[in-house]
């Protein structure tokens, strides 16, 4: 017992020991869960090539930007942008503003399962509001046969899948009903979570993409990324248009593109419902939070270095792993951003 | 010799089957989540599980091979740290608990010992957080260790506290007429005996740290790269299953299946390891 005991004192002792000879820049941060698979990648791409190890945990967008405010990572990361408030907390805490720096684009797509109505079912903005608010509960209801013709819908119940957790996928879809229908806006709002006026709760993107998949007439809303690897229908959807979209990585691009004219100075802006014929209207960016003036300055010139590989080199990643690439207007003011962190 | 009464005796004895029957029934249904849950993290998981998965590190999505290494040492650890915070208090405790604790503040602790097991595990990653993580600025092992320890408390508090009060008196009784001090008793005599339940509430304890999520998330909170420093954060099979299942895509998902059968092996294995070591020890003494 004892010498097993001391074995392994030695053995977790010689591990320490390695450790510290090996001493390496290490960075950590943490937030949104949306970036997690392309910041994994970024990440070990990144550290190969100049030894500075980014360590990236994905525990939510919330967590990201309750960990900025209090300081205990090097950078966060998040889905849906801070609030002024929030902001304001961060400075008074750290001494130092946020940066928000826009990575990758994503989609929420909605998905359906409806075999008599095959693929590239059409959903305008106000029938698909009117399905989640509960008002339309036919498949065969009027306002989507207008828009679906020659399509042959079953006269079968609406079964509404959302998510029952808090999540950026969520913020993102309920930003856009807020949008486009006033009656959303008054009855339920927006958010990571909302008081869901009808259907099921799913939890995370596979538990509504798994809800969906097993119940005939089903429709919900999950990332691009679940739909595609599940291999689920998605609808192409109205835009400010007129135009039906699919979501695609291009057309996720074109609202970010559609979105620039508008975009503020600190990027901190809400891509849903954009303008442009080709633009998918549920996109949104993700988010990296950065520290403008950090006390460690070595730090704050890898976060600097790394940033503008991600803005080059790091984009091309994006579509293999179902994220959209930020379009070069997009890429022009997030390196003017990155300019701006001090170094010295 | 008395013959029986032969349907009393055939009564008796088909009563005695029958509940023979549900008791060994009742014993399969316990067994049953445990052999399924083992087998169906063992079929999801086979596919990641190879040697590479205990020697290599973690690959991004869309790259083959890659492994948990660092996440296998840094649970090691975890435990390590945890075990070290929390046993040592949970040991005297128990030995206070059960040796001298027939008073109101004795009772007062078995109380808060009992409120503390049934606590959500979050609730304590989030007490470790504010008292380790913020004051650090950093998440590190240390924290992660900390919020461990705390919850291993109620099981090996309790676990030992039972098992020093399963000794049985005469056995203090003899000691003490010998003119032995009482430490010296409960240390030789007392503590010996039980070591073997003892050792068994030390398992469940690192057992159900072992298995533990919710307060690595906020403390340890994970890392992709090799670390064994306990200032840093550091990874762990539990927060890897947790972000790996979630994922859309097929080899992540295999890999959290094959973390969770390791894990679940990994606790088996340590049992075995404690069954043999304490095995045989006082046999047919104390209970």
């Amino acid at each position: 017992m004892k010498s097993l005991t001391i074995a392994l004192l030695i053995f977790v002792l010689s591990l320490v020991a390695v450790e510290t000879t090996l001493s390496q820049m290490k960075l950590n941060g943490a937030g949104a869960t949306f970036p997690y698979v392309i910041y994994s990648k970024w990440f070990d791409v990144y550290s190969q090539k100049s030894g500075v190890q980014f360590n990236y945990q994905s525990i939510g967008s919330g967590g990201g930007i309750k960990q900025t405010i209090e300081g205990t990572v090097d950078f966060g990361a998040t889905d849906g942008p801070m609030s002024d408030d929030q902001l304001k907390q961060a400075k008074e805490k750290q001494g130092t503003d946020v940066l928000h720096i826009p990575t990758v684009m994503g989609a929420v797509v909605v998905t359906y399962n409806l075999p008599s109505a095959g693929k590239d079912l059409r959903l305008s903005p106000d029938v698909l509001a009117g399905i989640f608010l509960g008002q339309i509960r036919k498949w065969n209801d009027a306002k989507i046969t207008a828009i679906n013709p020659g399509k042959s819908l079953p006269d079968q119940s609406i079964l509404v899948a959302h998510r029952s957790d808090g999540s950026g996928t969520t913020s993102i879809f309920t930003d856009y009903l807020n949008k486009v229908s006033k009656t959303w806006a008054l009855n339920v709002g927006k958010g990571t979570s909302v008081n869901w006026p009808a259907g099921l709760g799913g939890k995370g993107n596979e538990g509504v993409a798994g809800l969906v998949k097993q119940s005939d007439g089903a429709i919900g809303y999950v990332e691009l990324a679940y739909a595609v690897k599940n291999n689920i229908a998605y609808a192409l959807l109205q835009n400010r248009e007129g135009v039906f979209v699919e979501a695609t990585y291009e057309s996720v691009s074109a609202a970010a593109a559609g979105a620039i004219k508008n975009m503020p100075e600190d990027l901190r802006v809400s891509i849903t419902n954009a303008e442009g014929k080709n633009s998918y209207p549920i996109s949104g960016f993700t988010w990296l939070l950065i520290y403008k003036n950090m006390k460690d300055k070595s730090k704050a010139q890898e976060i600097s270095k790394f940033l503008t590989w991600s803005m080059g080199e790091g984009q091309s990643y994006a579509k293999d792993l179902f994220y959209a690439p930020l379009p070069q207007g997009v890429v022009k003011l997030c390196e003017k951003k990155i300019h701006s962190i001090v170094t010295q | 010799m008395r013959m029986p009464n032969s349907k009393r005796y055939y009564w008796r004895k088909s009563k005695n089957i029958v509940m023979t029957v549900l008791c060994l029934l009742s014993v399969l249904i316990a067994v049953i989540p445990l052999f399924l849950i083992f087998s169906y993290a063992l079929s999801q998981g086979i596919g990641a599980l190879n040697l590479d998965f205990f020697t290599k590190m973690p690959k991004p999505v869309g790259e083959s091979g890659g492994g948990m290494a660092n996440a296998l040492v840094g649970t090691a650890i975890l435990i390590g740290l945890g075990s070290l915070f929390g046993l040592p208090i949970s040991i005297f405790t128990g030995i206070y608990l059960a040796e001298y604790g027939e008073n109101p503040f004795a009772k007062t602790v078995r109380f808060l010992t009992d409120v503390l097991s049934g606590i959500p595990s979050i609730v304590v990653g989030v007490v470790a957080y504010i008292m380790v993580v913020l004051p650090m600025k950093q998440f590190s092992a240390f924290a992660g260790g900390v919020a461990l320890g705390i919850l291993m408390i109620p099981t090996a508090t309790r676990t030992t506290e039972e098992m020093i009060r399963l000794v049985p008196h005469s056995f203090r009784e003899a000691a003490l007429a010998l003119g032995i001090p009482r430490w010296r008793v409960t240390l030789r005599i007392v503590l010996p005996t039980a070591l073997k339940g003892i050792t068994t509430g030390i398992l469940l304890a690192i057992a159900r740290a072992a298995g533990e999520t919710a307060p690595l998330l906020f403390t340890a909170l994970g890392n992709r790269f090799w670390s064994t420093d306990i200032g840093h954060p550091i990874a762990s099979l539990t927060v890897f299953i947790y972000d790996y299942a979630k994922a859309p895509f097929e080899d992540w998902n295999r890999q959290a299946w094959a973390a969770a059968f390791v894990l679940i092996f990994f606790i088996f294995i340590i049992n075995l390891i404690f069954r043999f070591v304490t095995r045989g020890r006082y046999a047919g003494n104390g209970h």
